[in-house]
C-alpha cells in the first residue's frame, strides 16, 4: 500500500514548476464582479426565425419571448439558445493540416477527413490572402469563385456575402453567379413570360383575396410551413390572414384547393379539398385544363386579345394540330392520375368565379422547373383575371409575408458589397481568359469537372472557368447544391476552399481554411420586420459578447482589410456604431415627412419603430388599368403565351411556348421508375430554415427519428419492405446513399417519401468513421437528401437546380449503424 | 505541509495547461527537460501511473519536429476544438447535465460562481466556457492551497470524478496518436490517487 504523502514528497523534490504557460484563470476583475447583473434586462434582435426579446443571467441568454409585435410566434423559438449554444459552433479559425503542410499542393482527396489545427486569426487571415495572391497570379481572376450566396443572416451591416465580397474584392476580381437555388428556373423564364422576376415581388395583398376570391389554387404550395421563417426579422405576418382563411373555408366562403403528391401540412390546417396528382406532371394537367377551358369556350378572348401575345401559335399544340397529341383531359389522366372529369371540373371552377392561382416554388426545382410557372401563367391568362383583386396569378404568397401590404416606407440600406468609387483592387485583372465571368448559380460543379465547356443558358454561351479555388461565406454548398458524390469529385480539383461560417457545416469540412463568424445574437445590427410587409425598423441588440474567437463579419473583414493595407479604405474609417447610426440615418431622411423616426440613440433604446400597415394592393392592376402606359417588362409588354425570344434560341429543352416533357427520371410509370420506383421529395423543412437551426440539437430532438433525419413513408410501400416507424432506412439510387429514421404516414401516397432538405451530410466510412466520410460513395449518417439528387441544369434556359427530378429505391438497413457524424451531440454518461 | 500541497497544485496546473492548449515546443521542451522527466520518472514509480506516463513520454519523445506538433496539435484540435462525437468534449456539463447539448449550461453558470467565491474567473485569452476541464483543473490547484481537505475532496467529487471515466474512455476511444488519450487516463488516475490523499489526511485528523 503505497504512503500517499510519501510519494508526494518525492514529487516536491522534483522542483518541477510549469513556466512556459499560463494558468487559464485570473484574477476576478472589479467589473465582472459588480456588472453581471447590471444588464439582465430583456434585449430585442431579429432572426430568420422570428423577432425575440432576450434576458440574460449571468451573461448567458437565459429566457427567449416573441416580439410584442408577432401574433404568429412558431415554435423555432424553441431553438434560439441552440442558435448560439450549440456544440458544433467553430470556435477558433482552423486550417486543414494538410493545406498548412503543403499548401496548394496539399492532397486534396483527403478534404473531408476532418483533421485541422487550430491557428491565430493573423495566421488563418493571411494564409487566406496568400492563396488568394498564388490564385491571381497564377491563373488570374477566373480561378476564383466567390460569388455564391446563402440566407445569411439577418441584418443590414452584418451581411455576410456584402463583406466577404467588397473585401475579397480589394484583393481581386472573381467569378460570380447568376441565378439562385430557390427559385433558379422561376425567376429566369417569368420575366420573358409577365416581365419580371415575380418570385421576390409583392402579390395581391390577403384582405383583397379573401375578400373577392372564389377560388384559391394552391398548387405545390405549402405557405402554412414555409411562412416559419422569412428574409428579414419574421414577424409572420401572413399566418393572420390564413386564420382568416381557414375560417372562410370552414364557413364555406372560399373554396381552397390543393394540387400536390403529398397531403401538406396546409392542407391539414386550412380542412381545404385535395387534389392528388403523379409527381412532376403538373405541365401536363395544366395543358389538359387549358385543352378544357378553349374547347368549351370558357377562355377569356377579350382579355387574352388585349393582353397577351401568341395564344394563336399555342393552340395548335394544345389541340395536336402540331404534334398529333390532343392535350386533353383523357390525355393528362394516363401521364397525372388525376382523373378526367375531376380535371374538367376544376376547369369550369377555375373559369366559373374569381381564381386565385398561387404557386410555391420547389415545383419549378426539378427538370424543366420553367414550364409549370410558364404554363401556369398561360392558364392564369386564359381565365382572364390578371390584375383583379383575387384573380390572376402569384408566385410568392409563401414566402417573407409577401401578399401583406407594404407599409411603403423606405427600408434601410446596407454595407456595401463593391468598392467604393475610385477604388481598384490590388490585382486589377479583368482578363477571365475567355471564359465567363458569371456562370448559373447551380452549374459550379460542371465547371470545375469540366472548365473550357461551352453552354447555352437563357439565350447566350457560358464558358466554363478553370476554378481553382472558392470563398464561401454565410452559405452551405454542401447543403443546397444536389449529388454529394460527384461534389467530392469535383472538389478534389480545388487548390483552396476557403469558409467563413457560425458552425461545422459540411461545407466547412471540405475546406481548407475555416474561419468562425458569430451569430446574430451576438452583434449589433438593424434589420426591418415583417418582410415584405416593412413593418418596422428593429434594433438587433448585441445579446451576448461573440462565443470563443469567434467574430462579427464586419471585423473578420475589417482585419483581411488590413492585411490587404486597406483597412481604411474599407471601414471608411467608421466603426461598427457610426455603420449602424449612418444605416439608420439615411433611413430616416429617406422617410422624412412620411414615415416619422426618433434620434437614434431613442430608436436603440426602446429597440424598435413602427411604420404601420400598408394599403391593400392588386398585383398587375395597374397593367390591367392600362398595358399601353404600364406595359410588363416582357420584349412586347404583354404576357407571352408564345415568347418569340426563347422561340429564336432554339432550345430542345425549352420551346417557344409552354411544353409538357418527359423527365430523365419520373416515377409513376416515367423513366426510371423500373429501376428506382420511388420519387423523393426533398422540400423546405418543416423545422429548420434550410440546413440553419439543424445545428440546435435540444430542437432537432423534437424531429428526429433513431437520432437522424425523417424519412416519411407510405405505409404500405413501407409495409412491403418489412419497415415500420422508427426503424433506420436506407435510401439509395446509382448516385449514392443514406440512412434516415421512418416515418409511416397516410400524408405519403405509393411512390412517393419525402425527406427534407438541410439534413447535415454526415458521411462515413465504410468502418463507420467520420474520416471515411471522404469516400465517394460514402453512407449519409444523418440522412441528407442531396446525397441522392440530380446535378442536373433544369433547361438550357435557366440551367437551375432540378433536385426535384430524383427517383430512389429503399430498404429496412441491416449493417452496424454508424453514428451520426454530422455534428456534436450529448456524450452517455457510463454508469 | 504547504510543499506538499504546492507539488499537488503544481501537477495541477500541468495537467491544466496540457488540456487548455496545444502542446507547444515550450511546453514540450519543458516536459523533456531535466526537472520535468524528473517528474515524469518519478510519477512512472507508481503502477498506478505507469503506463500512461510511459506513453506520454514516448510520444514526447516522437515530437522532434513541427511537423510532429502540427500532428499532435490535429489530434488535440479533433478531440476538444470540434466536436463531440468523434471527439471528446473537454466541458464536463455535456457529461452532467440535464441538457447535455449545449455549452455555456447549468455547469458553466455553476463554475463561474464558484470562480468568483474564490476572487477568479477565466482569463481573457482563454474563451471558453467555465466548465471546461482546463479551468476545474486549474481552479483544484487554487483549492490545494487554500482549501480545507473536504473542500478540496468535494469539489473533485462533483467537478471531475463524476465524470471522468467516461471522458477518458471517449478520449481514448477517439484519441488517433495516443498522447491525450494516455493524458486523460494520467489525469483519472491521479485524481483517484489525489481523492485517497485526502481521505487519508482526513483519517489521521490532517487539517
Amino acid at each position: 500500500m503505497i504512503n500517499r504523502r510519501e510519494f508526494l514528497k518525492g514529487m516536491v523534490a522534483t522542483s518541477f514548476t510549469v513556466v512556459s504557460a499560463t494558468s487559464v484563470l485570473a484574477p476576478l476583475s472589479a467589473l465582472a464582479s459588480v456588472g453581471a447583473k447590471k444588464r439582465d434586462d430583456w434585449l430585442t434582435t431579429g432572426t430568420h426565425f422570428g423577432a425575440f426579446k432576450i434576458k440574460r443571467k449571468n451573461g448567458v441568454i437565459d429566457q427567449v419571448k416573441p416580439f410584442d409585435l408577432d401574433k404568429y410566434p412558431t415554435d423555432m423559438i424553441n431553438g434560439v439558445r441552440g442558435l448560439v449554444y450549440n456544440p458544433s459552433r467553430v470556435r477558433y479559425p482552423m486550417v486543414r493540416l494538410d493545406f498548412l503542410l503543403n499548401g496548394h499542393q496539399s492532397d486534396t482527396s483527403t478534404r473531408g477527413d476532418f483533421r485541422f489545427v487550430r491557428v491565430t486569426w493573423d495566421q488563418a487571415l493571411t494564409l487566406f490572402k496568400e492563396s488568394l495572391d498564388t490564385v491571381q497570379t497564377k491563373y488570374g481572376p477566373s480561378g476564383l469563385h466567390a460569388g455564391q450566396t446563402g440566407w445569411r443572416a439577418t441584418g443590414q451591416l452584418h451581411s455576410s456575402t456584402s463583406h466577404m465580397q467588397r473585401a475579397v474584392g480589394m484583393h481581386g476580381n472573381f467569378v460570380k453567379k447568376i441565378g439562385d437555388y430557390s427559385t433558379g428556373a422561376g425567376q429566369t423564364i417569368l420575366p420573358y413570360i409577365l416581365g419580371s422576376t415575380e418570385v421576390y415581388a409583392q402579390g395581391t395583398s390577403w384582405p383583397l383575396i379573401l375578400e373577392h376570391a372564389n377560388t384559391i389554387v394552391l398548387w405545390a404550395n405549402d405557405p402554412y410551413k414555409n411562412l416559419q421563417v422569412g428574409w428579414n426579422a419574421e414577424t409572420h405576418e401572413s399566418y393572420e390572414y390564413l386564420a382568416q382563411l381557414k375560417q372562410k373555408v370552414k364557413q364555406g366562403n372560399i373554396r381552397v384547393i390543393s394540387i400536390d403528391p403529398v397531403a401538406s401540412k396546409t392542407q391539414d390546417y386550412l380542412g381545404c379539398e385535395k387534389i392528388y396528382i403523379n409527381p412532376q406532371t403538373d405541365v401536363a394537367l395544366m395543358l389538359a385544363i387549358a385543352h378544357e377551358l378553349y374547347t368549351n369556350n370558357l377562355h377569356d378572348k377579350d382579355f387574352i386579345n388585349g393582353y397577351s401575345l401568341g395564344f394563336e401559335k399555342f393552340v395548335p399544340y394544345l389541340t395536336g394540330e402540331s404534334d398529333g397529341i390532343v392535350k386533353s383531359a383523357q390525355w393528362a389522366e394516363q401521364i397525372t392520375a388525376v382523373p378526367a372529369d375531376v380535371i374538367k371540373v376544376l376547369a369550369k371552377t377555375m373559369a366559373g368565379g374569381r381564381t386565385q392561382m398561387l404557386m410555391g416554388w420547389c415545383i419549378q426545382r426539378q427538370q424543366h422547373g420553367e414550364q409549370p410557372y410558364w404554363m401556369a401563367a398561360v392558364l392564369a391568362t386564359m381565365i382572364g383575371q390578371i390584375g383583379l383583386p383575387g384573380g390572376g396569378i402569384s408566385y410568392g404568397h409563401h414566402y417573407s409575408s409577401i401578399g401583406v401590404a407594404s407599409s411603403g416606407a423606405a427600408a434601410p440600406g446596407g454595407f456595401p458589397r463593391n468598392l467604393d468609387e475610385g477604388q481598384k483592387p490590388i490585382f486589377d485583372n479583368n482578363d477571365f481568359k475567355g471564359a465567363s465571368s458569371t456562370i448559373p448559380v447551380a452549374r459550379w460543379i460542371d465547371a470545375i469537372l469540366e472548365p473550357g465547356k461551352v453552354i447555352d443558358a437563357n439565350g447566350t454561351k457560358v464558358t466554363y472557368p478553370d476554378l481553382k479555388m472558392f470563398v464561401f461565406s454565410g452559405n452551405n454548398p454542401w447543403n443546397h447544391h444536389q449529388d454529394r458524390n460527384r461534389m467530392k469529385a469535383a472538389f478534389r480539383k480545388l487548390e483552396c476552399v476557403v469558409t467563413i461560417d457560425i458552425n461545422w457545416t459540411a461545407t466547412c469540412r471540405f475546406s481548407d481554411i475555416v474561419l468562425p463568424a458569430c451569430t446574430t445574437l451576438e452583434r449589433n445590427d438593424i434589420d426591418i420586420y415583417g418582410s415584405y410587409a416593412n413593418r418596422g425598423l428593429l434594433a438587433m441588440q448585441k445579446i451576448v459578447e461573440p462565443l470563443f474567437e469567434s467574430l462579427s463579419d464586419y471585423e473578420i473583414f475589417s482585419r483581411f482589410a488590413g492585411i490587404l493595407g486597406k483597412e481604411k479604405q474599407y471601414t471608411r474609417n467608421m466603426t461598427e456604431t457610426d455603420w449602424l447610426k449612418k444605416l439608420y440615418n439615411d433611413c430616416k431622411s429617406a422617410n422624412e415627412g412620411k414615415f416619422p423616426m426618433p434620434d437614434f440613440e431613442t430608436f436603440w433604446r426602446d429597440g424598435y419603430v413602427h411604420f404601420g400597415e400598408g394599403k391593400p394592393w392588386t398585383r398587375h392592376a395597374d397593367f390591367r388599368a392600362d398595358p399601353e402606359i404600364n406595359p410588363l417588362g416582357t420584349p412586347s409588354g404583354m404576357i407571352e403565351i408564345f415568347s418569340r425570344k426563347i422561340d429564336r434560341y432554339q432550345y430542345d429543352d425549352c420551346k417557344g411556348h409552354p411544353t409538357w416533357m418527359e423527365k430523365s427520371e419520373r416515377s409513376h410509370g416515367g423513366p426510371g421508375s423500373d429501376k428506382h420506383p420511388i420519387w423523393m421529395q426533398s422540400c423546405h423543412p418543416d423545422k429548420r430554415l434550410h440546413s440553419q437551426m439543424c445545428e440546435s440539437q435540444e430542437y432537432r430532438d423534437t424531429y428526429t427519428v433513431n437520432g437522424r433525419e425523417p424519412v416519411y413513408l407510405n405505409p404500405n410501400d413501407a409495409k412491403l419492405r418489412g419497415i415500420k416507424s422508427g426503424d433506420i432506412v436506407r435510401v439509395f439510387n446509382q448516385r449514392g446513399q443514406l440512412l434516415a429514421g421512418a416515418v409511416l404516414s397516410d400524408n405519403y401516397p405509393k411512390g412517393v417519401i419525402r425527406i427534407h432538405e438541410g439534413a447535415w451530410y454526415g458521411p462515413v466510412g465504410k468502418d463507420g468513421s467520420k474520416a471515411g466520410g471522404a469516400e465517394i460513395g460514402a453512407l449519409c449518417s444523418f440522412g441528407d437528401p442531396n446525397t441522392l439528387t440530380q446535378d442536373l441544369g433544369s433547361s438550357k434556359l435557366a440551367q437551375a437546380c432540378s433536385a426535384y427530378t430524383c427517383l430512389v429505391d429503399y430498404e429496412k438497413y441491416r449493417g452496424d449503424v454508424p453514428q451520426v457524424s454530422s455534428f456534436s451531440g450529448p456524450i452517455e454518461v457510463s454508469l | 505541509m504547504n510543499e506538499v500541497n504546492s507539488a499537488r497544485a503544481q501537477f495541477y496546473q500541468l495537467l491544466s495547461s496540457l488540456f487548455a492548449k496545444e502542446v507547444d515546443s515550450a511546453l514540450r521542451d519543458e516536459l523533456i527537460g531535466k526537472q520535468g522527466q524528473s517528474l515524469l520518472q518519478h510519477l512512472a514509480s507508481e503502477p498506478e501511473f505507469k503506463t500512461a506516463v510511459d506513453t506520454i513520454n514516448h510520444q514526447l519523445s516522437l515530437l522532434s519536429n513541427e511537423r510532429q506538433l502540427f500532428e499532435l496539435a490535429a489530434d488535440y484540435c479533433g478531440l476538444f476544438l470540434v466536436d463531440g462525437k468523434q471527439g471528446a468534449s473537454p466541458y464536463c456539463g455535456q457529461y452532467l447535465q440535464d441538457n447535455k447539448t449545449e455549452l455555456f449550461g447549468q455547469y458553466h453558470q455553476k463554475m463561474t460562481e464558484v470562480l468568483a467565491q474564490g476572487k477568479l474567473q477565466l482569463s481573457s485569452k482563454f474563451p471558453e466556457p467555465a466548465d471546461h476541464i482546463a479551468a476545474i483543473l486549474a481552479y483544484l490547484g487554487y483549492l490545494c492551497s487554500d482549501a480545507s481537505r473536504s473542500e478540496q475532496s468535494e469539489f473533485i467529487r462533483h467537478y471531475l470524478q463524476s465524470w471522468l471515466n467516461t471522458f477518458a474512455d471517449t478520449v481514448n476511444k477517439h484519441d488517433q496518436g495516443g498522447f491525450y488519450g494516455a493524458l486523460a487516463n494520467l489525469t483519472n488516475a491521479w485524481l483517484t490517487f489525489d481523492l485517497a490523499f485526502l481521505d487519508d489526511e482526513a483519517l489521521i485528523g490532517a487539517e
